[in-house]
C-alpha cells in the first residue's frame, strides 16, 4: 500500500473524473483464497487499477561509503473511455520514481517519469517481471533483476541476485489495509537482494555494491476514508532476516490498521497482527522546504522485536505536489537494538503535512 | 622697436591678363601707431586688408605680424591670427542682430575661451569705454548707427588685438557722429597698446591718424594731413 | 587646434546662431519628428506583431532540437514509436493538430499532445498542466489558453460546443491556462482523445524532439527515413513561416517610413541649405573674427544634430503613442490580416527607442552637412559685403552625377531579392530619387527657358526671379519632387493593384455563390451526397465540390494552398493564366501553380512536383501559371479526380454554385441553410457581396499606404513654405525696392503666388515624370518580390492630375502665406536694411 501514494492519488482522480463522465470502467477486487502463481504472478496485473515494483536498498561505494537508493515502477490503469480506438489512447500509464541518498549530500536526489504505456515505449509486462519507461528498466531474468536510471544528475545500472524465497505478506500474499475487509492488496516482498552495478555521478561512474529490498503489490482498493496517511518499513536484518512492518493513521494520529512480516534466518515467516506492530515518534525533523515536521527518528516494536531507527539523513523529503499533489519522507534507516545494530532499509511517511486524499 | 606689422614686396592680381591691384608693396608699422590708408576706389584699399587680414591670399611678398610670417600658414592657422591678434571694425557695422550689445562684445573672448568672469568684466570695461555702459542688455536694432559702430569698435579691440583693421568705419555715419567714432578709435587704439590701420577714402577722416598714407599700387606716399 | 577647442568654439557658434530666431526650427523639428514617429510607430508596431508571433512559436515548439513537421495534412502515427526508440532522441513529443469548427462559427486550434511528453519541451504551456493531467485524459476533456477563454467567452468548468462533421458535441473546459502560457487562443487536448474525439485517428501533424547531447540536429534530421509530407524543421523555421507572411508587408511600411524620414531628411538639408544661405554674413563676419572653416561646419552641423535630437524624441514619443494605439485598435497587422486581432501587447524595447533618436540626429546632421560644407567655404570677404549666392545643387558636376544616379539605379532593380526581400528594388528607388534630386536645377533650367513671355508684368517678375534663382529654387523644389513623386509612384502601384485585383476577382469567381463550411477547420467538410443535395436545390444550375487543404512544401515556408476540383478545358480556360504550356507530358497529371510557387519554389512551365498527398510523394508538371492575389504562400491546382484516386480523400471545404437565371440567392442560401445543417459552420458568400467586401478590404489594406504618402507630400509642402518664407525673409529689401517702385502688396502676394505656383507646377510635372519611373520599379521590382504576383501596369492619369493641381494651388497658396509677414509696411522699410 505505502508505495501507491502517487498512483493512488492518480487513480483517486481518475476515478473521479470516470465517474464524471459516466463510464466507469470495473477493477476486480482483490480476495483472500487464490494462491499466488510464481513466476506468473511476478508480471503485470492490467485488469487491476494500480500495481508497482518497489526496489530500495542501501549502496557501498569502492572507498566504504554508505548511500541510499530506491527505484519504483508503477503502473496504474485509468478509467479512460475503452472504446476510444486511438493509439495513444491512454489505457494504461507507467510511472517510475527514482532517488538517491547521500549522507554526504544536503538532500536525498530525486527524479521520475511518465509515460503510457503505447508502442512499446513504456510498458509492463504480463507474466514475469518485465517493466520499461524509456530507458529506464527493471527486468528479471532466472535469479537476477536488473534496473536502469537514467536521471538528470545521476544514473545507475544494478544487478540484484536473489538469495531467498519470496516472502508472501498477510495470507498468502492477502495484505489487509484496514478494518474493512475490501482495503486490501496481493503483496510480496523479496528480500536480501545482493547488489552489484555501477552509479553515475557528476558524470563519473564508480562500481558499487549492496543489499536491496524489492516489493510488488497489486490492488484496485486501499485506503478507507478515516485513514489519512501511514508508516511503513522494510529492513533486511543482519543476522540473514527480515521485517517488513507498517501503520496506518487516522487524522488524530491513532493507528486504525497495522500489520507485518518477520522473517527468521532460517526462513520461517511469521505474519504479524495489528496488536503486533508499534510505532512510536521520536525526535523531528523540520523540512525548510515544506514547514512539515517529520518524526525521523522512531521506537519501533514488532512482536518480541524491539529497536530504534536512525536516518542515513534527515532531509530525505520528496515533494511531488507539483505532479501527483503528495509530499513524502522515504529514506534510508538503520535499526539500533539494545545490543547494537539490528539492520539496515528503508522508511516511508505518509500523511504528515496535509492528509493525503485518498477518498 | 620692432615693427608690428611689416609687408614686403607684396603682390596680388584677381586676373592674369589685367595688372595687378598691388604690385610690390611694402611699408611697417610700429607698436603703437595708428595710421590711415587712402585712395580712389578700386585702387587696392579693401584688398591689403584682406590680404593683412589672411582673408585673400597675395601672389606674390610676404606679410610679418610680430615677426610671423602670415603668407605661408594655412586657413586654419590664419583663422587663429585673426582670432587671436586682430581685431576689426567694419564699414556697415557687422554687428549680430539677434545678440545682445554686450554678447557681441563678448564674442570674440567667447571665441577665445575666456572665463565667464573675466569676460563678463573686460566687456564692461570696454562698454564704457565706448560710452555704451547702459546699453549692455539692448539689442542692435534699438541703436544707433553710431552707437553701432562703437559696439563694433568695443567688440574688434575686446581682446587686445595687437593689429585693429578699420575699413570705412564712418563711411554709413554721418559727419557729427563720425567724428566721435574716428576719435573713440584712435584713443582706443592707443589705450590698447597695439597699431592700428584705417582704411578711408575721406581726408577728414585719415587726418585723425598718427600718420597718413595714399595708396597707388605700388607704393604708400606718406600724406600730411595728420594733425 | 584640439578637437576640444574647435568643440568650444564650434559650440559658442552655435549657442550665438540659436539666438537668430529659433523658431525657424520648428519646421525642420517637425519633418524630422513626423519621419521618425512614422519609422517607430511601424517599426513598433511590427515588432510588436513579431514578437507575439515569436513567444507563440516558441511556446509551441519550445525547447525541441528538431520537429518533424507534417503540417496540417500530417502523417501516421507508426513514425512516432520509430523516431522515439533512436538512441539519439531523448524526448519525442508527438501533436496533433487541428482546426476545430466552433458551433457559434469560426475554428480554434487544438493541439493534441502527451502531456507528461509535451512539458518537457514546452513547460511554459503544459508544465502546469502535468500536475493535473488526470483531468485531462476525459475524451471530452480540454484545457484552454487564457486568450481562447476570453475570445470564447467561456471558462473552467464551462462547456464549448463545437461542430464535428454534421454533429455538434460538448467539450468540457476543465482548466484555464494562465496569461503567461501562451499569448493566442489555443485549446489543449490529450493526444488519445483528441484523434478520437476530433476525428483523427491514426495521424500526427508533428514530432518535436529533444537530442541527446552532442548530437548534431541536421545530420540526425537528415538520417531519417520521413514519409511524404513531413519535413525536418527547426524551431526558427516555424517562426519564421509566420514571419516570412508579414515581412513583405512590414518591409513595404517601413520603408515608406524611411521615406518620410528621407523627405524629412531632405526638408532639414533644403531649409539648412537656405538658412545658411541667408546667413552667409553672419558666418563670413564669424570667419573675419576668427572661427576656422572647421569651426563653421562643425557649428552648423551641430545645429541639425539638434534639429534632429528635439525631431527624434518628439518623433519617437509620438510613434509609440500611435503604435499603442494601433495594436489597440487594429492588432499587429493593422487590420491587413496578417497577424492577431487587436491587443497584441506593444514590445518598445528602450535600445530601439534610442536608435530611432539617433537615427533623427544622424538624418538631421548629415542632411546638414552639405549645407554646413558650402556656408564654410565662402569667402568671408566677398560673403560679408552680401555676395557668392551660389549654390551646391547647381553644380554642373551636380548633372552628370545625377545621370549616372539614374543609370545606376536602373541597373539595380533587375537584381534578385536578397533574403526575400526586395531590397534591390528599394536601393533602386533610393538611387533613381537621389539622381532625379540632382537632376532638378537642369530640369528647371530646361523647362524654365522655354516658357512663354507675355504672362504680364507680375509674371514676368516671377519668371525672372525664378530664372535668376534656380539654384535657390531647386531646392525647394527637389523636396516637393521628392515627396510628390513618391506619392505618384505609390499611387500608380496601388492602383496597379487595384486595378488587376478586381479584374482578377471576376475571373476568379465565375460562379453566383461560394459556399464554404467552417474554412480552415479540419473537423467540418462536405461529402459528395450533400453536393448532390446541394444540386438539388431548386434554382441551383450546377454545384462544383472543392477540397482546399494546406501543403508543406519546404520547413521554412508557409503551407501552400493545394486545392482539388474540376479542371476541365473549360475551367481551365478561366484561370487567370499568364503561361501556359502548350503540351504537357501525357503520364503525369497536370498543376497549376499561382506566381508564388513559382518564384518561392522555382518552379517553371514543365517542371516537375512532388506533392505529398496521400502519404506518398506524387510527381506532377506544371502546365500553367496563374495569377492568385488570394495567397501569397502559394497555390496549387489539381484534378479532383486525380487527388481522390491518389489520397482517397472524397470529402470537400468549399463549393461554387451556378444559379438558373432568375433564382434568388437569398432563397437558395435559406435552402442551403435548412439542407446541410451546418449551423454557424456554413458560410454562404454571393459573389457579388464578395467582390465589394474583398475591395473594401484591399482599400483598408492600404489605408496606412494613403496615409503615409499624404504625410510625405505635407512635410513636402512644409519645405516649400519654409523656403518661401525664407527666401522672402531674404528678399525683404528687393519686395522694399518694388514697394518703392510702386508694386501694391496685393501685386506683391500675386507675385508670389505666382513664383509658388511656377514652382508647384515644375515640382508636379518632375514628380509625375520620376514618380512615373519610380513606380514601374515598384510595380515590377518591389510588388513582385514582396508578394510574388504580378499586377498589371495602370496609370491612374485623372487622379493624378488632379492631386498635381492640387499641389501648384497648394504651393501658390503657400507661398503666399508664408510671405505674409514681410510684404507690409516693414518691407520698405527694409529696404535700406543689409542683413
Amino acid at each position: 500500500m505505502r508505495r501507491g501514494i502517487r498512483v493512488l492519488a492518480l487513480a483517486s482522480v481518475l476515478a473521479a473524473v470516470g465517474v464524471a463522465s459516466g463510464a466507469v470502467p470495473s477493477y476486480p477486487d482483490v480476495v483472500p483464497g487464490n494462491a499466488l502463481n510464481f513466476p506468473a504472478d511476478e508480471g503485470a496485473h492490467p485488469p487491476f487499477r494500480t500495481e508497482w515494483w518497489y526496489v530500495t536498498g542501501w549502496l557501498k561505494t569502492a572507498a566504504g561509503a554508505p548511500l541510499g537508493f530506491q527505484v519504483t515502477f508503477f503502473r496504474t490503469r485509468p478509467d479512460v473511455d475503452a472504446a476510444n480506438p486511438s493509439a495513444f489512447a491512454a489505457r494504461e500509464l507507467v510511472i517510475a520514481h527514482a532517488a538517491l541518498s547521500d549522507p554526504a549530500a544536503p538532500r536525498a536526489k530525486h527524479a521520475e517519469r511518465i509515460a503510457r504505456a503505447v508502442f512499446g515505449l513504456a510498458r509492463a509486462a504480463v507474466g514475469r517481471t518485465d517493466v520499461t519507461l524509456g530507458d529506464w528498466q527493471l527486468v528479471s531474468s532466472g535469479a537476477l533483476f536488473a534496473t536502469r536510471v537514467k536521471a538528470d544528475d545521476f544514473a545507475f545500472e544494478l544487478t540484484l541476485r536473489r538469495r531467498g524465497p519470496v516472502l508472501l505478506n498477510g495470507q498468502g500474499g492477502f495484505s489487509r489495509k484496514g478494518p474493512a475487509e475490501t482495503s486490501a492488496s496481493w503483496y510480496y516482498s523479496i528480500p536480501g537482494l545482493a547488489v552489484t552495478g555501477a552509479l553515475t555521478r557528476n558524470g563519473r561512474p564508480e562500481p558499487v555494491t549492496g543489499e536491496a529490498w524489492l516489493d510488488h503489490e497489486w490492488s484496485s482498493a486501499y485506503l478507507d476514508p478515516e485513514s489519512v496517511g501511514w508508516d511503513w518499513l522494510g529492513l533486511n536484518l543482519d543476522d540473514g532476516g527480515a521485517l517488513m512492518a507498517f501503520r496506518i493513521r487516522d487524522a488524530k494520529g491513532q493507528a486504525r490498521w497495522a500489520g507485518g512480516s518477520l522473517r527468521s534466518p532460517d526462513g520461517r515467516v511469521l505474519i504479524l497482527e495489528p496488536g503486533e506492530v508499534d510505532f512510536v515518534a521520536g525526535r523531528t525533523w523540520r523540512s525548510p522546504h515544506t514547514g512539515i515536521r517529520w518524526p525521523v527518528e522512531w521506537r519501533v516494536r514488532a512482536r518480541s522485536l524491539e529497536f530504534g531507527l536512525r536516518p542515513l539523513l534527515d532531509d530525505q523529503e520528496s515533494d511531488s505536489r507539483l505532479t501527483t499533489g503528495a509530499v513524502y519522507w522515504e529514506g534510508a534507516v538503520t535499526a539500533m537494538g539494545p545490543a547494537g545494530r539490528l539492520g539496515r532499509g528503508y522508511l516511508e511517511l505518509t500523511g504528515y503535512g496535509e492528509p493525503l486524499k485518498l477518498r | 622697436m620692432t615693427a608690428v606689422l611689416s609687408v614686403r614686396g607684396l603682390t596680388r592680381r584677381f586676373t592674369p591678363d589685367r595688372p595687378p591691384v598691388l604690385e610690390g608693396l611694402s611699408f611697417a608699422l610700429q607698436a603703437g601707431e595708428y595710421v590711415a590708408i587712402m585712395g580712389e576706389s578700386g585702387v587696392g584699399k579693401s584688398t591689403l586688408l584682406n590680404l593683412i587680414a589672411g582673408l585673400d591670399r597675395p601672389e606674390e611678398g610676404s606679410i610679418e605680424l610680430d615677426g610671423r610670417e602670415l603668407t605661408r600658414l594655412d586657413d586654419d592657422a590664419l583663422t587663429l591670427e585673426r582670432r587671436r591678434s586682430m581685431g576689426f571694425v567694419f564699414q556697415a557695422f557687422h554687428v549680430l542682430p539677434y545678440l545682445s550689445v554686450a554678447r557681441n562684445v563678448a564674442l570674440p573672448l567667447e571665441l577665445l575661451g575666456w572665463p565667464a568672469a573675466e569676460r563678463e568684466a573686460r566687456v564692461n570695461a570696454m562698454l564704457a569705454e565706448v560710452g555704451l555702459a547702459d546699453s549692455a542688455a539692448r539689442l542692435p536694432r534699438e541703436l544707433s548707427g553710431g552707437e553701432l559702430q562703437r559696439v563694433a569698435i568695443a567688440r574688434a579691440l575686446a581682446h587686445r588685438p595687437r593689429l585693429l583693421l578699420a575699413d570705412e568705419p564712418t563711411g554709413n555715419l554721418d559727419p557729427g557722429t563720425a567724428a566721435q567714432v574716428l576719435r573713440l578709435l584712435k584713443t582706443q587704439v592707443a589705450a590698447q597698446g597695439g597699431a592700428g590701420i584705417l582704411i578711408t577714402h575721406s581726408r577728414a577722416a585719415a587726418a585723425t591718424a598718427d600718420r597718413a598714407f595714399m595708396l597707388d599700387g605700388h607704393s604708400l606716399t606718406p600724406l600730411a594731413v595728420a594733425g | 587646434m584640439s578637437g576640444f577647442a574647435r568643440a568650444r568654439v564650434a559650440f559658442t557658434v552655435l549657442a550665438a546662431q540659436l539666438q537668430d530666431r529659433p523658431e525657424r526650427l520648428l519646421v525642420t523639428i517637425g519633418a524630422i519628428a513626423l519621419g521618425i514617429a512614422l519609422s517607430v510607430s511601424v517599426t513598433l508596431v511590427n515588432a510588436s506583431a513579431a514578437d507575439e508571433f515569436g513567444r507563440a512559436s516558441r511556446a509551441l515548439t519550445g525547447s525541441a532540437d528538431l520537429v518533424i513537421d507534417g503540417g496540417r495534412g500530417g502523417f501516421d502515427e507508426a513514425l512516432y514509436p520509430s523516431v522515439a526508440r533512436r538512441p539519439e532522441v531523448t524526448v519525442a513529443s508527438p501533436v496533433l493538430e487541428t482546426e476545430l469548427a466552433l458551433a457559434a462559427g469560426g475554428t480554434l486550434m487544438v493541439l493534441g499532445v502527451d502531456p507528461f511528453l509535451a512539458g518537457r519541451l514546452e513547460p511554459a504551456i503544459y508544465g502546469d498542466l502535468a500536475s493535473h493531467f488526470t483531468g485531462l485524459l476525459g475524451a471530452r476533456a480540454i484545457v484552454l489558453s487564457a486568450a481562447a477563454a476570453t475570445t470564447l467567452n467561456v471558462g473552467r468548468g464551462g462547456t464549448l460546443r463545437v461542430r464535428l462533421g454534421r454533429e455538434e458535441r460538448l467539450l468540457e473546459v476543465i482548466d484555464v491556462l494562465p496569461s503567461s502560457a501562451y499569448p493566442r487562443p489555443l485549446g489543449v487536448m490529450d493526444l488519445g482523445s483528441a484523434q478520437w474525439t476530433l476525428l483523427r485517428l491514426g495521424r500526427l501533424s508533428r514530432l518535436e524532439l529533444r537530442l541527446a547531447p552532442g548530437v548534431d540536429p541536421a545530420r540526425f534530421g537528415a538520417s531519417l527515413a520521413l514519409p511524404a509530407g513531413a519535413l525536418i524543421a527547426r524551431g526558427t523555421d516555424l517562426e519564421g513561416r509566420g514571419a516570412s507572411l508579414r515581412r513583405a508587408y512590414y518591409a513595404n511600411l517601413d520603408m515608406l517610413a524611411l521615406v518620410a524620414l528621407l523627405t524629412g531628411g531632405f526638408l532639414v538639408f533644403a531649409t539648412q541649405a537656405l538658412s545658411t544661405l541667408r546667413r552667409r554674413a553672419q558666418f563670413a563676419l564669424l570667419r573675419a573674427l576668427g572661427v576656422t572653416r572647421a569651426e563653421v561646419t562643425l557649428a552648423v552641423v551641430l545645429e541639425g544634430a539638434l534639429v534632429g535630437l528635439a525631431g527624434g524624441i518628439l518623433g519617437t514619443a509620438l510613434g509609440w503613442v500611435i503604435a499603442r494605439e494601433a495594436l489597440a485598435r487594429f492588432g499587429g497587422d493593422l487590420g491587413a490580416g496578417y497577424a492577431a486581432g487587436p491587443g497584441t501587447p506593444l514590445a518598445a524595447p528602450a535600445t530601439t527607442l534610442v536608435a530611432f533618436v539617433a537615427l533623427g540626429v544622424l538624418v538631421s546632421a548629415l542632411s546638414s552637412w552639405l549645407p554646413a560644407r558650402r556656408v564654410a567655404a565662402l569667402a568671408p570677404a566677398r560673403a560679408l559685403k552680401g555676395g557668392d549666392p551660389e549654390f551646391a545643387l547647381a553644380t554642373s558636376s551636380g548633372g552628370r552625377r545625377g545621370a549616372g544616379l539614374l543609370i545606376a539605379g536602373g541597373a539595380i532593380a533587375f537584381a534578385p531579392p536578397l533574403g526575400g526581400l526586395p531590397l534591390a528594388g528599394y536601393l533602386s528607388i533610393a538611387l533613381l530619387l537621389f539622381g532625379a534630386v540632382l537632376l532638378v536645377p537642369s530640369f528647371a533650367r530646361l523647362v524654365l527657358a522655354h516658357l512663354p513671355t507675355r504672362v504680364g508684368p507680375i509674371g514676368r517678375l516671377a519668371l525672372a526671379q525664378l530664372q535668376g534663382t534656380v539654384a535657390e529654387s531647386a531646392v525647394s523644389l527637389a523636396a516637393i519632387v521628392v515627396s510628390f513623386s513618391l506619392m505618384v509612384s505609390m499611387a500608380i502601384m496601388v492602383h496597379s493593384f487595384r486595378d488587376s485585383f478586381e479584374r482578377w476577382l471576376g475571373g476568379v469567381l465565375p460562379a453566383d455563390v461560394y459556399l464554404r463550411v467552417a474554412p480552415g477547420s479540419d473537423t467540418v467538410l462536405l461529402s459528395d451526397a450533400d453536393g448532390r443535395d446541394i444540386a438539388a436545390i431548386p434554382g441551383v444550375e450546377r454545384a462544383e465540390l472543392r477540397r482546399v487543404l494546406p501543403v508543406l512544401l519546404a520547413p521554412d515556408r508557409p503551407a501552400v494552398a493545394l486545392i482539388a476540383r474540376r479542371l476541365d478545358a473549360v475551367s481551365v480556360d478561366r484561370l487567370p493564366l499568364l503561361e501556359r504550356a502548350s503540351a504537357t507530358p501525357a503520364d503525369l497529371p497536370a498543376v497549376y501553380v499561382s506566381e508564388a510557387v513559382h518564384d518561392l519554389y522555382r518552379v517553371g512551365i514543365g517542371s516537375r512536383l512532388t506533392l505529398p498527398v496521400g502519404g506518398q510523394g506524387r510527381a506532377v508538371v506544371v502546365a500553367g501559371i496563374w495569377r492568385d492575389y488570394a495567397r501569397s504562400s502559394g497555390t496549387i491546382l489539381i484534378e479532383q479526380g486525380t487527388y481522390r484516386a491518389w489520397s482517397h480523400d472524397v470529402a470537400s471545404t468549399d463549393a461554387a454554385l451556378w444559379l438558373k437565371s432568375g433564382a434568388s440567392a437569398a432563397l437558395v442560401g435559406a435552402e442551403l441553410t435548412r439542407r446541410l445543417k451546418l449551423g454557424a459552420s456554413l458560410e454562404l458568400i454571393e459573389t457579388s457581396d464578395l467582390k465589394a467586401r474583398s475591395l473594401t478590404a484591399f482599400d483598408r489594406a492600404f489605408t496606412i499606404t494613403y496615409l503615409l504618402e499624404a504625410i510625405a507630400v505635407a512635410i513636402g509642402l512644409a519645405g516649400v513654405g519654409f523656403a518661401f518664407a525664407s527666401t522672402a525673409l531674404a528678399r525683404r529689401a528687393e519686395f522694399g525696392v518694388l514697394r518703392h517702385l510702386g508694386c501694391s502688396a496685393r501685386q506683391l502676394k500675386r507675385l508670389l503666388a505666382g513664383e509658388g505656383a511656377l514652382v508647384g507646377a515644375l515640382g508636379a510635372l518632375y514628380g509625375l515624370l520620376v514618380g512615373g519611373l519610380l513606380s514601374l520599379v515598384l510595380v515590377y521590382v518591389v510588388n513582385r518580390q514582396s508578394f510574388h504576383w504580378s499586377l498589371d501596369f495602370v496609370v491612374p492619369v485623372g487622379q493624378l492630375l488632379l492631386v498635381a493641381l492640387a499641389l501648384v494651388l497648394a504651393a501658390a497658396t503657400t507661398a503666399r502665406l508664408a510671405a505674409r509677414g514681410v510684404l507690409g509696411t516693414s518691407a520698405v522699410r527694409a529696404a535700406r536694411e543689409d542683413w
